[in-house]
Parts: structure tokens; sequence; C-alpha cells
């Protein structure tokens, strides 16, 4: 272990060893809250979906909406852990390990909001036994599954040189079965030439397999909604849009996640406005493609006229009218005047513009998935009217909040377990007001 | 702070905007007022000699009907100033109460007509509410025959007399349907003479199921006297259905197998990405099997 490392390690001691009164307050009201949902998982079993505000014509609500949304941040973990590691970004150290953390997390609890919204849970696994390929459904489980099994190889080979340096930091105050559990997962990893190419190769194999999947995975869930003759959703720009909407909403995710652990571990020395105005030039590239994306969608739809595209287009700037400006106007804009805008550029600013992000790529989703539903090309059979309009109830939005809360438990977790930023090869800013451009 | 106190009033803003036009505003509950109940009462008399009573129940919300569930409507037949039970039935979640009655046990007035009432008490919340409907028992018969190669379907309607004996329905119209998937086809319109009879040479394109079973239904509807009259009967004169069978495997889901250009783009796909998690895992097998036989230097 270089001395460097093992000065990182010293510092992030104290949050691997301990917990502090703040933390544990921290921990149980994740947990409140991830109770609430439980309660909310019980009255939707017993109760069925009634509780829900998904009826025939609406199938699909806010737990559709949010499945979407974290497959999107987790796809742009990966998306933007892979790139870069492959181009050996300078600046990356401080941060690749967040995004790799957010990869993970949020592909964990993206799907369970699938399984929250499927009516019959019991039959669940005709999916695998009569699964038909034709089906993007299938498409979207092979490459869900997928692409779970190639962020774990590519996390795990990313931590394995931390991991051994836990191992072997012997100063560290930790359990017994901590410290085994350290020695096991490290695999032996000394640091020798030959491991060290392996490591190499191995990591720049699968940073290139996890940017080719994301963006694969992605498209094929954009393909669920794109390949169907829906308002809305029929549409060929759908893959590359879908891609570039979940990086930009997981660029803004990587920005507020490095503004929280920046404050909770008092990492400014290591998470530097640099980093911040570099991750925030991504998030406004992303905005201009986002922006760009969305015009040419809606404005192609609005000038052919065809009746159901105009019905939707008159729902999205009538009753969908402030989520449809926040979402299109506020969400694109202010990340360009933010970072855009030197004088604006301070961390509170970005991190201000990335929860504006956040929020905006959500009601995106919800926009998406609900005004379509809302505008069908057939009325259902015996369909009463309040059917065809959808409004989210406590259980949807308690079980919304759990999906947060068990994100940022996951997240304090994780950061129990192996340090927040990548301690191998790191070093300390020489210059933390060192700014990019 | 202030910068704090930006955030939070900023996201307050977002918050007042967007709540009201995503969730569903709570509905005032006021347990205090007895909604109104209301009732609509159908009949259909049957050709084995049984009318089927239907009573639908339900409230109105803002004048949409919502049908009441699990309530108890009896069903009772007119006499003079009595009141014969007939039986009673529970509403389904479309409100609706369902009661099978045999003709035979009602006894029609001097005229040959009977009175039905359907029934709800009322419960602490609901009114009470009752409808009646009067009709004559009438039925229709369904019979085949084939005569120089043409098939003819041939409709006889009866009535009971004021002696309980059947009599020919006559000069009354007779629609002719067959069940399709979602609601009846109409096949036909035909008119009873004086012998009450009627017959229709039947089509030759209609679809059955695959042995070419169809069912044919005979109906009278909202007659002044009769109400609804319903017959039935099954024939296998339907164009057996043939499965569609597909030569070349497409993209629908019915089809035996996928496209071949989708298997092998998928297998490609699989194979490639696969393969490479193995190399990983494999490297990463090969670290371990290194730390063994090397000297540690980290």
């Amino acid at each position: 272990m270089e001395n460097n490392e093992k000065q990182l390690l010293k510092e992030f001691a104290p949050q691997i060893e301990r917990t502090s009164v703040q933390g544990y307050v921290w921990i149980l009201f994740l947990l409140s809250v991830i109770g609430l949902g439980v309660y909310a998982f019980i009255q939707q079993v017993t109760k069925g979906h009634i509780v829900t505000g998904m009826r025939d014509n609406v199938v699909w609500g806010i737990y559709i909406v949010n499945f979407i949304f974290f497959m999107g941040v987790s796809y742009a973990g990966a998306l933007i852990s892979g790139t870069l590691h492959l181009f050996k970004t300078a600046w990356r150290k401080p941060v690749i390990r967040m995004a790799e953390f957010i990869t993970i997390i949020s592909l964990l609890i993206g799907p369970c909001y699938i399984l929250l919204c499927i009516g019959r849970l019991d039959k669940l696994h005709y999916l695998v036994l009569h699964g038909r390929i034709q089906s993007p459904i299938t498409w979207d489980v092979i490459a869900i599954s997928t692409d779970i099994f190639g962020c774990f190889i590519f996390l795990y080979l990313a931590v394995l040189r931390d991991l051994a340096n836990m191992r072997d930091f012997e100063e560290l105050q930790l359990p017994k079965w901590r410290k085994k559990l350290y020695k096991a997962l490290a695999l032996g990893y000394t640091g020798t030439e030959e491991q060290k190419k392996r490591l190499e190769r191995a990591t720049n194999i699968m940073a290139t397999m996890v940017i080719a999947i994301a963006i694969i995975v992605y498209s094929v869930l954009a393909w669920i909604f794109s390949v169907t003759l829906q308002p809305g959703w029929h549409s060929t720009i759908f893959g590359p849009y879908f891609v570039i909407a979940a990086v930009y909403s997981g660029s803004a995710v990587l920005i507020v996640a490095m503004w929280f652990f920046r404050k909770v571990y008092h990492l400014e020395q290591y998470i530097t406005k640099k980093h911040f105005v570099a991750v925030g030039l991504i998030m406004l590239v992303l905005a201009a493609f986002f922006g760009y994306f969305t015009f040419s969608d809606y404005l192609t739809k609005w000038y052919g006229s065809e009746k159901n595209d105009e019905l939707l287009i008159q729902l999205l700037f009538k009753e969908f009218y402030w989520p449809f400006i926040i979402s299109n106007y506020v969400g694109v804009l202010l990340p360009l005047l933010v970072v855009g805008i030197a004088k604006l550029r301070t961390i509170t600013n970005i991190t201000l513009a990335a929860v504006v992000v956040i929020i905006a790529l959500w009601l995106n989703r919800y926009l998406i998935v609900i005004p379509t539903l809302q505008s069908p090309y057939l009325p259902i059979q015996d369909s009463r009217p309040e059917w065809s309009i959808y409004q989210s109830t406590w259980v949807e939005w308690s079980l919304t909040a759990a999906g947060i809360a068990m994100f940022c438990l996951l997240f304090t977790l994780a950061s129990k377990f192996i340090p927040i930023v990548n301690v191998a090869g790191n070093t300390q800013e020489s210059n933390p007001d060192d700014v990019l451009v | 702070m202030k910068k704090h106190l930006y955030l939070i009033i900023s996201l307050a803003i977002l918050a007042v905007l967007l709540v009201p036009s995503l969730t569903r505003a709570e509905e005032k509950k006021d347990s205090s007022t007895i909604l109104e109940s209301h009732l609509t009462f159908s009949y259909v008399c049957t050709s084995n000699d049984s009318v089927n009573l239907t009573a639908n129940l339900y409230i109105k919300k803002e004048s949409d009907p919502y049908g009441l569930m699990n309530a108890t409507v009896g069903f009772f037949c007119k006499e003079e100033n009595a009141m014969i039970p007939l039986g009673t039935a529970v509403t389904d979640q479309d409100g609706n109460a369902v009661l099978n009655v045999v003709i035979s046990k009602l006894r029609p007035g001097k005229d040959g007509m009977i009175t039905y009432v359907s029934r709800f008490d009322g419960t602490p919340k609901y009114t009470s509410v009752s409808e009646s409907f009067t009709a004559e028992p009438a039925k229709l018969r369904i019979t085949f025959n084939v005569q120089d190669s043409i098939r003819y379907l041939n409709v006889t309607g009866t009535r009971k007399d004021a002696k309980g004996q059947e009599v020919a329905l006559t000069k009354e119209t007779v629609l002719l349907y067959v069940p399709r998937l979602f609601s009846l086809l109409k096949i036909g319109e035909v008119a009873l003479d004086e012998e009450g009879k009627a017959s229709f040479e039947f089509p030759n394109d209609i679809v059955g199921d695959t042995l070419g079973n169809l069912k044919i239904i005979a109906k009278i509807e909202e007659n002044d006297k009769y109400g609804f009259v319903q017959g039935t009967s099954n024939i296998n004169w339907g164009v057996p259905k043939q499965y569609y069978k597909a030569e070349v495997p497409s993209r629908e889901l019915w089809t035996p197998i996928a496209p071949l250009w989708m298997i092998i783009t998928l297998v490609i796909m699989l194979a490639g990405v696969w393969a490479h998690y193995m190399y990983a895992v494999w490297e990463l097998f090969m670290i371990k099997m290194d730390s063994k036989k090397d000297k540690p230097t980290l």
C-alpha cells in the first residue's frame, strides 16, 4: 500500500469504523420511510390494486415512472463511470465510486417497481416459462438481468484494490467478521505486476461492456413504448431520447450525491468545485441534447397534426401544464444558465440545478407514461369515465418515498463498508479551488 | 443559511405547482348523509319456461352511476293486493341481482299479465327503492331444417292464454343474432305469421368454432305486452374456424417461434456480452490464483 493511500484510509477510517448520532438518526428516518412503504405495500397486497390510482384505462402509474427513472439513473451511473474510466479522466477518482454505487443501487431498486405494478405476482414465473422472444417485455427482462450481472462485476473490479487496502490496513478498528469479509472479497490481491495487468484488462473490458449494455438496455426499455402505436410513444427517436434523458438525470443524481457526501463526510479536500463544474458541464451538454430531442419529438408530432397526437399535445398544455413547463423548459434552461454562466457556477447553484433536473426528469417520465394512457385509441367496454383519468394515491407515493429512502439507505450503508472516494491511486487535490474552465 | 432558504423556497414552489396536478384529491366524506338508491328492473322470458329477473341497484355521484355491491334485493309477484315472494338475490360488483323463476309457479291475472316487483329495503346509509314490470309470459323456439340444400332457421312463438293454454304468438317481430366476441351479431329479422311461425334462410358464411358450431339467439325486444322474450339453440352450420398459422415466423406473440433474424441477433449479443463477463470473472479467478504463488508486495 502506498503512503498516500494509507493517509487517505486514515482519513476515511472514522466514517467506516463508527456511526455518529446524526448517522443513526438519519438511518432511523430512512427506515421509518421504508416502514411506511411496507405498510402501503401490505395495503396493496391485501386490498388489491384498487388502492392505487391505476385503473382499466390507465394501467401504468408512478410505479412505472419510478422504474424508468431508477433504471435511467442506473444506466447513467454505468455510462459515466465507464466513460471516465476508459478515458482515464484526470479528475475521475473522487467521483467514480459514487457513480458506480448509483449504478448498482438504482439497478436493485428500479425493477422492484415493476413487481409493485404487476397484479398477479403469483404468475410472475410465467415470464420465464412462457416468455416469447418476440415480446419487448422479454427483451427487457433479459437485458436488465444481463445488466445487473455486468454492473456487479464492474463494481467488484472497481473496488477490488480498495478491498485489499482495507484488508491490509491494520489500524482500522473493525469487528473480526468484517476483516474476514474484506480478506475473502479481496481475492488475495497484493498488487503484483501480473495482478495489476489482469485487473486493468478486466476493468477496461467491463467498462466498455457496461457502456454498451447501458445504451442497449435503456433503448430496449424505450422500445417497449415506441413499438406500440400509442400517441406519444410511437417515435423512432425514443431509444436515443431515453438514453440521453437517462444520462442527464444520472449526472444530476451524481452531483447531488457528491454534495451530500462532501458535506456529511467533510470531503472538501477531495471533492472540489472542479469536480462539480466538470460533472456540471457534462450535465450542461446533456441538457442541450435533451432539449433538442424533446423539441424534435414534440415538433414533429405537433406539425404532423395526427388526431391523437393533437389530443395528446392539447392534454399536455392544458391538464399537465405545470409539469410540462417544469420538465421541458425549466429542466432544460436552468442547468444551461447556471453552468453556462461562469458567475453563477457555484457548488450550491450547480447542486440546486441538479435537484431541479432530477424533478424535471422524473416529471418527463410521468408525462411520457400517463397522458398517453389517458388518450387511448379505443374506449374500453363498460369502462367508467373516471377510470380514464389517473390520479396517484398515498399508497403509490409512500412506496415511491420508500424507494428513494432505500436508495439513500443503501448508499449510506455502502459508504460505511467501503470509502465513498476511490482510495487506490487517489491523491489529495493540490489546489482545491482549481477550476476546469 | 441564505442558500438553504433559497433551496427550500424553490422546492416548496415546485411542490405547490406539482402536487395538485399529480395527486388524488381526498374526497370529502359525510357519513351522516343518506344516499338515494336507484333501481332499474329488467326481465327476459326464456325458452325453457322460466324468466330471468335482473335488478340493477346503484347510487349517483355527480350524475355518474355506481353499482351497489352485496345488497340484498327481494323479488315478488303481485297478485291483486298480495305480494308473493319469489326469492332474493345479492348484488354483484356492478350492482346486478339476478333471479331465475319458473313460469309455472306464477299465476297470471285475468288478462294473462304478470306483475313482477323488485325491492331494496335500504340501509342506514342508502334509501329503500322498488320497481315493477308487467308482462305476459311468452316463448320463442328455434328449429332448423334443410330443403333443397337450402338451410332454414324456423322460429315459433307461443304465449299462454288466461286458461294457461299455449296459443300462437302472432305478428311480432323477432330479431336473430349470433354471439361474437364482444357483442351480438344481428343476422336477420323475421315477422311471426298467424300461426306464430316464421322462417329464415340461414346464411352460409358465418364463422363458428373449430367444428362450425353456432349459438343462435331469437329475441323479441322491448315489447309493450311481452317485454323481452328470448329463445336459443345450437347448430353446426357455421364455417369452421381456422386458427391463424403463420407460414413465416413473424413478430406476433402467438406465432410458435420468433423470426430467425431476432433469434440470431439475440444469441450473438448475449453470447458476446456473456463471453466478456466470463473473461472478466476468469481474470478475477486468475488474480486469486496468482496470490497463492506470489509474495505480497502491496
